[in-house]
């Protein structure tokens, strides 16, 4: 069983690079082969292009609340998304992505996508590369919930 | 009635907004587009080498980042005082057209294309992508992944990376092609000039051969007499990489023809307190509000802009397809907004087929592919970006360092038109306060075409590209409010 887990953010953009902090983190916490942690800038269709062949998915990213949740940590099977966008409006989203690879007949999608959610409620407008205090603080119990999800498919599988 | 003096809109922080404010009969009296905008870029860049840029600013934005990479790149070679050798250019030109392949793919198929191909009075949740596979065959959407992959893999054997090239080195690039890479990128683009010829066959058939379709192109809420820029090469053909910069009027005249490092010497943006977004102008025009015409110094760029800018294409069959898109809409200019997917197709041709002749080229193999550096200085690099013409401006310190950046961006060169024409559109759409999904889904239309960029939070799950559609009354109450993505 592979896994891949995968921060996406944009490190310029203060807090947006959320999630390749954490994944950097988690480079030192796991040494396992079957286990490939890698970073992105993307979305929609290019981030399933990274996430297809492997058996289950780990994202890590800043996710924009509606409720005013700000450095909190989530996990959020990619299913419970009830609106899910593109990284940008000049592609899709990743459950579009997805909807249209199956409709293609692809086969390599992987059976589960989790998302490691640090919720947000302001989208971060000014470059910078430090994370605000809050959302620093959300660091460690993102790389510990990413952890328990791997070791989550351990069981199941050994 | 109360006078209202300050507008009730604030700047917008983290997503798009289109106000719309009714008079007493409930018709559009104003509009107003509010694009959240990156702030403190230039704080951000001060003290660093200059040498980061074209990496750093390839991560401005997850849409453009070849774009960015290239035109960072280009104000290096001038800041440095070099010139890539002829091999090298003709490298960063072909991974810059591969950048085009793919991006001008992706929004005819997913993101302009469905307001055409599925029709705009569909179900929004029709009008995407998967319905224009439903009405196109599944096949159809085999080929579409499979070409915008082929752009994208075209970028990375020549950029390093698919997402954010490493590539481009002020006096040219890090590595050349080898045999293997010229055989593999020569197939792809031969099937990429078919696909190309194909979608345009396809726009044919379903738009084209519509007279609706055809009458709503040409229909008077969709059409802006702008000027238009756009880079040419030096017979005035099209060029997305390098050449001049050149301006044509509303009836498709030279108004004006400059090097690109003369921009602040020609175009002035005017600030509204309402926009965090910039509005850029022809200097010599002049600001006269939101108002086209030739009085107006407000311009077009991205496809539409960019063959208006030009006299026609540099590649056989989208010279063709050029002359035949001026024939059908009433010759020049064509001042229909919708028109911007048309445009944008006979790009994709003109792309595939320069594509073909470079990597033909026999120098593409070359192993001279860069030329030693000067003595920092200043240097602005400007390049076509898919949505129109991108401006990098640095001046570096003695040590290499930056000590001033300044952007133009694609999106804020459009700022006013895109403005106008959600302005145009609603007051042609929403009348006696009859507002529905379709009304503003054609209001949304005129705003589709320009294919803008929110640069804003590019990777904030779920989105960083909601949209919020107000309406107020003559009291300026709200109306009315459609969310979408939010």
């Amino acid at each position: 069983m592979k896994t891949i887990v995968l921060g996406i953010g944009n490190l310029i953009l203060g807090d947006d690079g959320v999630g390749i902090h954490v994944a950097n983190e988690l480079k030192n916490h796991i040494n396992d082969p079957s286990i490939t942690i890698d970073e992105a800038i993307t979305g929609g269709m290019n981030l399933l292009d990274l996430i297809l062949g492997y058996d289950k998915a780990i994202i890590i990213d800043a996710v924009k609340s509606n409720t005013g949740e700000h450095g909190t940590v989530k996990r959020i099977p990619i299913g419970n998304f009830n609106t899910m966008h593109s990284c940008n409006p000049h592609d899709v989203s990743l459950m579009e992505a997805i909807q249209m690879a199956k409709k293609m007949g692809e086969t390599r999608i992987p059976k589960e996508i989790i998302i490691i959610g640090i919720m947000m409620k302001t989208i971060p407008c000014e470059f910078g590369e430090q994370l605000s205090t809050d959302i620093q603080k959300a660091v460690p119990e993102a790389i510990q919930l990413t952890l328990n999800e791997i070791k989550k498919k351990m069981k199941n599988t050994q | 009635m109360k006078q209202v003096t300050i507008d009730p809109i604030t700047r917008l922080e983290g997503h798009g907004k289109i106000n719309i404010f009714l008079d007493d009969k409930g018709n559009v009296a104003n509009t107003y587009l509010q694009i959240p905008e990156l702030r403190g870029f230039e704080r951000f860049s001060q003290g660093r080498r200059a040498e980061d840029m074209p990496q750093i600013t390839s991560r401005i934005c997850g849409v453009c980042p070849v774009a960015h990479h290239f035109a960072a790149t280009k104000a290096l070679d001038a800041a440095f005082n070099t010139e890539p050798p002829s091999a090298a250019k003709k490298l960063r030109e072909l991974m810059y057209v591969g950048y085009y392949i793919y991006d001008h793919i992706l929004h005819f198929y997913y993101l302009g294309g469905p307001d055409f191909v599925v029709g705009p009075d569909a179900p929004p949740g029709k009008r995407n992508v998967l319905g224009v596979i439903e009405k196109a065959g599944v096949e159809i959407g085999k080929e579409v992944i499979k070409h915008r992959a082929y752009g994208q893999r075209i970028t990375a054997i020549l950029g390093g990376k698919a997402t954010h090239p490493v590539c481009g080195l002020p006096g040219g690039v890090s590595k050349g092609l080898n045999k293997e890479e010229v055989k593999e990128i020569q197939e792809k683009v031969t099937s990429c000039i078919d696909f190309a010829k194909f979608s345009l066959k396809l726009f044919d058939d379903i738009v084209l051969q519509n007279k609706d379709y055809v009458n709503l192109i040409l229909s008077d809420p969709y059409t802006l007499k702008t000027y238009n820029m756009g880079m040419v090469d030096k017979n005035n053909k099209v060029n997305f990489y390098d050449g001049q910069i050149r301006i044509t009027d509303q009836e498709g005249n030279e108004h004006d023809k400059f090097e690109g490092n003369q921009y602040y010497d020609k175009i002035v943006e005017h600030v509204e307190e309402w926009s965090y977004i910039k509005f850029p102008y022809l200097k010599d025009i002049g600001w006269k509000g939101m108002k086209d015409g030739k009085d107006s110094g407000i311009y077009r760029v991205g496809p539409l802009g960019r063959l208006n800018a030009a006299e026609g294409m540099a590649t056989p069959l989208a010279d063709k397809e050029y002359k035949r898109f001026y024939e059908t809409l009433g010759g020049k200019s064509v001042n229909s907004t919708l028109a911007f997917h048309w445009a944008r197709l006979i790009e994709l041709l003109y792309a595939t087929e320069r594509a073909d002749e470079l990597i033909k080229d026999s120098e593409i193999t070359s192993k001279k592919v860069r030329n030693p550096v000067g003595e920092p200085g200043e240097g602005i690099g400007v390049v076509e970006a898919a949505r129109g013409t991108l401006y990098h401006h640095y001046k570096l310190d003695k040590d290499g360092l930056i000590d001033k950046a300044n952007l133009i961006v694609a999106t804020t060169n459009n700022a006013g038109a895109i403005n106008m024409s959600i302005r145009d559109a609603a007051k042609g759409v929403i009348k006696n306060g009859n507002v529905d999904n379709t009304t503003l889904n054609m209001v949304e239309m005129a705003f589709r075409a320009y294919d803008p960029c929110f640069a804003c939070a590019t990777h904030t799950l779920p989105g960083g590209m909601p949209l919020e559609i107000n309406i107020y009354d003559h009291q300026r109450n709200l109306y009315k409010t459609l969310k979408q993505h939010l």
